[in-house]
């Protein structure tokens, strides 16, 4: 049973680190701000360029704002492993009531909520600066973006499972793992692009067929469930194994002690 | 009285290297036990498994009659602990940490137990300082307040005094008294400081290379030492001492006028008396009877020249 008392201290908890850092505080707005001028104009340009198709300015975007789905959720749950570490605070949460369970909701609802904060304002900026509609998808914009959602946690729980047992010598994970899967995420491109091999391994992708299927909307308009059906049943199986996983560590980590990481 | 903590045969090994072995004792409600040994007996790993942030490799913990590994969620809420090597969210104020624990340990009535722990560890006037800016001792008396936050029945206690100043390490070891008789509740202590054990437990254990190697209350380990410490000032005769001295074999150090003469308790009024036959007039007296401190040393001592 989950006790969402402590679920929401955890929340609270996370708030206040957040609150405090500025650097928590500018990876929510700065970054993607930079990318999304960086990038937009660099879309822009290439417009110019070629025969004035304004559909590439739209898969730039697109694939820049929904990656943030994914890269949010991950951040989320392996900077604030990390905040506890470089806290020394894992003793002092562990050594409590508080259930490994707990920690992990705790963790997917407010990175969740900063989630959704840092797209919307990407995707204002975006409306604003390139009068990109961001919710153009309309109602299956909801899916693709749950879909996402579980992308990043299934990608965040693998990393923060390494990161329990291995410690700060590996923290680059924590900003740099879900990078792994982006080539075969076909964010900018399509999935024909890649070599023969990359189009198997991107099968196996949930995002690729979330980004595909995007991109179908936006060339023929047509939705295609059975990539979004794949995408939710490959997430949720690898959610669970990641859950699993994460989980197999931290006991593993128990072993030597969770003060040792 | 019912064991507040029954452990049984605890193990640990890392690989090769035990670190305890097969470790056995018990807590009763309201007791106080001390567990002392040299850096590496197994102290801290002891107290890591005892809150679950390590895994033993054999034996059972009971906490309050209850399988520790079956019931941790419950027990975790009836107990708590505090370390001078642990640290909190660094850039946190005081108030914040407090609030962020009792929310944890689901405090009821939060902000009123706060304030009394806020006022009991004279915090009030750093609550809205952060962490990283507090000294040692404050933080060492934060850490004390979050451990008895949410009225634990037992606390485990890794130097609760450790870089306190005097005054405060004092009102501190009040303020543990004060717990245990009025609430009753039970500590397990580690601590450097002899006479703070002395003072405040009940039972003491020794460690050692993860094995205990004493255990019994500090006045019992304290009488299985017979040597005692006799210090005399003798300024005029002190030629006249220092040869009746040597024609004994009483070892002794020599500082001036002053001697120290390591003697079996039961021996002192020999002493004296042939000090008085040898009409040796000494100005000052001091007789330091054998505590803890002796004890610990001792069997330390033995241990690492066996």
């Amino acid at each position: 049973m989950i006790n969402f008392n402590r679920v929401f201290a955890m929340i609270y908890r996370y708030w206040l680190a957040m609150k405090h850092s500025y650097d928590r505080l500018g990876d929510m707005f700065y970054w993607p701000a930079m990318d999304l001028f960086i990038w937009g104009l660099t879309g822009l340009y290439i417009v110019k360029l070629s025969t004035n198709n304004q559909n590439i300015i739209i898969i730039v975007l697109t694939g820049l704002i929904y990656w943030l789905v994914i890269w949010r959720s991950q951040y989320e749950i392996t900077t604030n492993l990390l905040q506890e570490m470089w806290d020394r605070n894992l003793v002092n949460i562990f050594a409590s009531p508080l259930k490994v369970s707990e920690w992990i909701v705790a963790v997917m609802i407010f990175g969740f909520i900063k989630m959704v904060v840092t797209v919307s304002f990407s995707g204002i900026l975006a409306l604003i600066l390139y009068s990109y509609p961001i919710f153009a998808y309309g109602l299956y914009t909801i899916p693709i973006i749950l879909s996402l959602v579980l992308t990043g946690w299934t990608a965040g729980f693998i990393v923060a499972a390494f990161i329990i047992r291995f410690g700060q010598k590996i923290q680059t994970l924590a900003w740099t793992g879900v990078a792994l899967i982006s080539p075969f995420s076909v964010l900018y491109y399509p999935l024909n692009i890649l070599p023969d091999w990359a189009q198997k391994v991107a099968w196996f992708i949930p995002s690729s067929h979330i980004f595909e299927g995007m991109r179908e909307i936006t060339f023929t308009g047509r939705i295609s469930y059975d990539k979004l059906y794949i995408s939710f049943g490959l997430n949720i199986l690898y959610l669970f194994l990641a859950l699993w996983f994460f989980n197999f560590m931290f006991n593993k980590t128990k072993k030597i002690g969770l003060d040792k990481q | 009285m019912d064991n507040v903590l029954e452990v049984k045969n605890l193990t640990k090994k890392f690989g090769k290297f035990t670190a305890v072995n097969n470790l056995s004792f018990n807590i009763k409600e309201g007791e106080v036990l001390g567990l002392l040994g040299p850096n590496g007996a197994g102290k801290t790993t002891t107290i890591q498994i005892l809150l679950g942030i390590m895994n033993s490799t054999g034996g059972s913990i009971q906490y309050f009659g209850k399988d520790f590994n079956k019931n941790k969620e419950e027990i975790m809420k009836n107990i708590n602990f505090s370390s001078a090597y642990i640290s909190l969210p660094w850039w946190f104020t005081v108030s914040e940490i407090l609030e962020f624990f009792a929310r944890l340990y689901e405090v009821p009535d939060r902000k009123k137990r706060i304030k009394k722990l806020v006022e009991e560890f004279e915090l009030s006037s750093l609550i809205h300082r952060e962490y990283n800016k507090l000294s040692s001792g404050e933080r060492t008396r934060l850490l004390l307040a979050k451990a008895f936050l949410n009225y634990p029945k037992l606390i485990l206690l890794d130097e609760p005094t450790a870089s306190l100043d005097v005054d405060i390490a004092v009102k501190v070891r009040e303020f543990l008294k004060k717990e245990q008789k009025n609430y009753g509740v039970s500590i397990l202590l580690t601590s450097h400081n002899m006479s703070e054990v002395e003072e405040m437990c009940d039972k003491v254990i020794i460690l050692n290379k993860g094995e205990i190697i004493a255990r019994d209350t500090p006045e019992n380990l304290s009488k299985t030492i017979s040597d005692s410490k006799v210090e005399l000032l003798i300024k005029k005769d002190y030629k006249k001492a220092l040869t009746f001295l040597k024609k004994t074999d009483m070892p002794f150090v020599q500082e001036k006028f002053r001697f120290k003469i390591k003697i079996d308790e039961h021996k002192i009024a020999e002493l004296l008396i042939l000090i008085a036959q040898e009409k040796i007039e000494y100005d000052e007296i001091s007789i330091e009877k054998p505590d803890l401190e002796d004890f610990f040393l001792q069997t330390i001592g033995r241990q690492k020249h066996d």
